[in-house]
């Protein structure tokens, strides 16, 4: 046990003993972190130059540091950027209001009635079993749906589809946090004569905020994030969403591989500042659905 | 005579069970189970525009027979079992690695835990275009830097080849989902009870027994479910396979997800019919393997 770099000490802590273990273990993991982290930086570097640049010297530092990429993509009408971070916007802020409120009530109704109904396993089993299932197997009705209805090319038509993809896992997440809650301040309000509604969005919905944060969090990234439905559902090039556009950007400005980087980089912002202002948020609403289940 | 409902007992019982998960589950209903079975509806039918309106038309187990002589669907089956038993494989076995040592801090454990976990937040269209360049043939960051160090001949066209471009796919996306996955299984390894190490120190286990005997059976409930995130997560990926490669070159790095599209919405051949069928034969594919995974991983931690 001597020999082994590790000191086992009072906690389950393992800490290392010697010099040359600290340096021999934090080698692999120096390197593991720069190819994960290397494409990052090189990409933000790519997005501060110029094609020409980029093509001749694909190491180089900006020589000036080249704002041209982000000034163009936000303000050359041809290319029109900004339209399509408010499309992404729209359909974020949307798909969310509509899995909010529904994940909210539908996580109130399973998680405060755990014994008090007959059909309550196989109701929540169905909407559960939707978690695992590709999305291929439900998008091609989805699409002729939204073709019937008429809603093709327009916010609807994702904001609809995006919400329904949502519900399953915010609802489990909702339901795990109200059960959690004690009953008897349910068992007050009512005896103060609230009605099932109101004790729900008086007294219950404010204290399930960190719950909806942790499902604002980690549905607002899927949705920002999403491509699938994304192009299925929209084809008109004024309507689609930042993901969509990216790679419209690809084909059609190919060549300019320093405005595609930088339409990289201002497509990343949101999610990134809101990890970096609430990273333990952000990890704990991944991180949850997942080892629940 | 709507309050003397109200009042009855059954109304007092089922009103707000109704009325709180009426509207998720009529949703759900309407926009997940609807479309659910309709694909299954669809797969034996032909459903294709004539003079701009959607016809359908019944052809049986038709489509599915055509699965099985169609070398672009085998090829995309084979490249996503592939993925699928390689993929999770070295990533749980990496992920469960660098779990333990983040548990054990080892200097920097903070850091790291961090910066691994980045690749998870940014969409798999920004992944997929990076690498795209990152592994151009000219000017990509791989080949320039094997060329600068001397190992110009170790540079090849990795997208364009026969060989290299499936590898490159299963890489990019173990770059971006391995720290997931490590954080999954450290949030496991912290359930330990803290209890259970002391008393294997106090009965003079070693480090090696410590993790073996104690820590990975009860980190084993954890494994198997992040172990089949991560199958279900490759069988179904889509987002960084359409980015990175689209499915090219020459189907060499087609998945199933990604035919589905062609065929449904990409190509020309204005059939929803067909891919319907792909999608419930996957559907299929993905519960069955989830099954068994299921029953022979449950089945070890018996032994």
């Amino acid at each position: 046990m001597n020999s082994y770099p590790y000191k086992y000490q009072g906690d389950p802590l393992i800490r290392l003993q010697k010099t040359t273990g600290k340096i021999a273990i934090s080698i692999p993991l120096i390197i593991i972190t720069l190819i994960v982290l290397i494409p990052f930086v090189w990409m933000i570097i790519m997005s501060f130059r110029t094609t020409a640049e980029i093509l001749n010297d694909p190491f180089g530092l900006p020589k000036t540091l080249e704002l041209e990429n982000y000034a163009k993509l936000l303000f050359d009408p041809e290319i029109g950027f900004g339209r399509y971070f408010v499309n992404s916007a729209i359909v974020s802020a949307g798909a969310l209001s509509v899995t909010l409120i529904l994940s909210t009530m539908g996580g109130y109704g399973f998680g405060r009635s755990r014994h008090k109904f007959k059909f309550r396993g196989p109701v929540f089993n169905l909407l559960l079993f939707a978690l695992m299932l590709p999305p291929q197997i439900f998008y091609i009705p989805q699409f002729t749906m939204m073709s019937k209805l008429g809603l093709l090319n327009t916010y609807w038509s994702l904001i609809l589809t995006y919400a329904a993809t949502a519900l399953p896992i915010s609802t489990y997440l909702m339901s795990t946090y109200f059960s959690q809650l004690p009953s008897e301040l349910e068992d007050a309000s009512q005896i103060d004569g609230c009605t099932h509604f109101q004790t729900f969005w008086h007294i219950m919905l404010p204290l399930a905020r960190s719950a909806i944060l942790t499902v604002t969090l980690l549905n607002f990234m899927h949705f920002w994030n999403e491509l699938l439905l994304a192009i299925t559902m929209v084809t008109d090039p004024r309507m689609r969403t930042i993901q969509a556009a990216m790679m419209m950007f690809v084909g059609e400005h190919g060549s300019n591989y320093a405005i595609a980087a930088a339409s990289l980089v201002l497509s990343m912002l949101p999610t990134l500042l809101l990890y970096l202002v609430m990273s333990d948020k952000f990890i704990e609403g991944l991180t949850a659905g997942a080892v629940k289940g | 005579m709507i309050n003397k409902i109200a009042r009855t007992r059954w109304a007092k019982r089922w009103l707000p069970i109704v009325l709180f998960i009426g509207p998720v589950m009529l949703y759900y209903l309407g926009f997940m189970v609807y479309p659910f079975l309709a694909t299954f509806y669809y797969s034996f039918n032909t459903i294709a525009p004539v003079k701009g309106v959607m016809v359908t038309t019944f052809v049986g187990f038709q489509n599915y027979i055509d699965l099985f002589s169609d070398p672009i669907f085998i090829q995309s089956v084979k490249n996503t079992i592939i993925w699928s038993v390689a993929g999770p494989v070295i990533e749980m076995l990496t992920a469960l690695t660098l779990a333990f040592l983040i548990y054990f801090r080892v200097p920097l454990y903070r850091f790291y835990r961090t910066a691994w976990f980045t690749p998870l937040l940014v969409s798999g269209v920004i992944v997929g275009l990076v690498f795209r360049w990152f592994f151009n043939n000219e000017w990509g960051l791989l080949n320039a830097s094997l060329r600068a160090v001397g190992l110009g001949d170790w540079a090849l066209n990795w997208l364009g080849r026969r060989d290299t471009p499936l590898m490159a796919v299963i890489f990019v996306h173990y770059w971006a989902t391995f720290g997931y996955s490590m954080v999954l299984l450290l949030a496991g390894l912290s359930a330990v009870p803290e209890e259970l190490l002391d008393a294997a120190k106090v009965d003079g286990a070693n480090i090696f027994q410590t993790i073996t005997k104690i820590m990975i059976p009860i980190l084993w409930p954890t494994f198997i479910t992040v172990l089949i995130l991560s199958f279900i997560g490759k069988m179904r990926a889509f987002h960084v396979v359409w980015a990175l490669t689209g499915g090219g070159p020459m189907h060499f790095t087609e998945t199933v997800a990604t035919y589905v599209q062609k065929r449904a919405f990409g190509w020309s051949t204005l059939d929803l019919g067909y891919p319907s069928a792909m999608a419930v034969l996957w559907f299929g594919v993905v519960i069955v393997g989830v099954s068994l995974l299921n029953r022979w991983l449950k089945r070890q931690a018996q032994v």
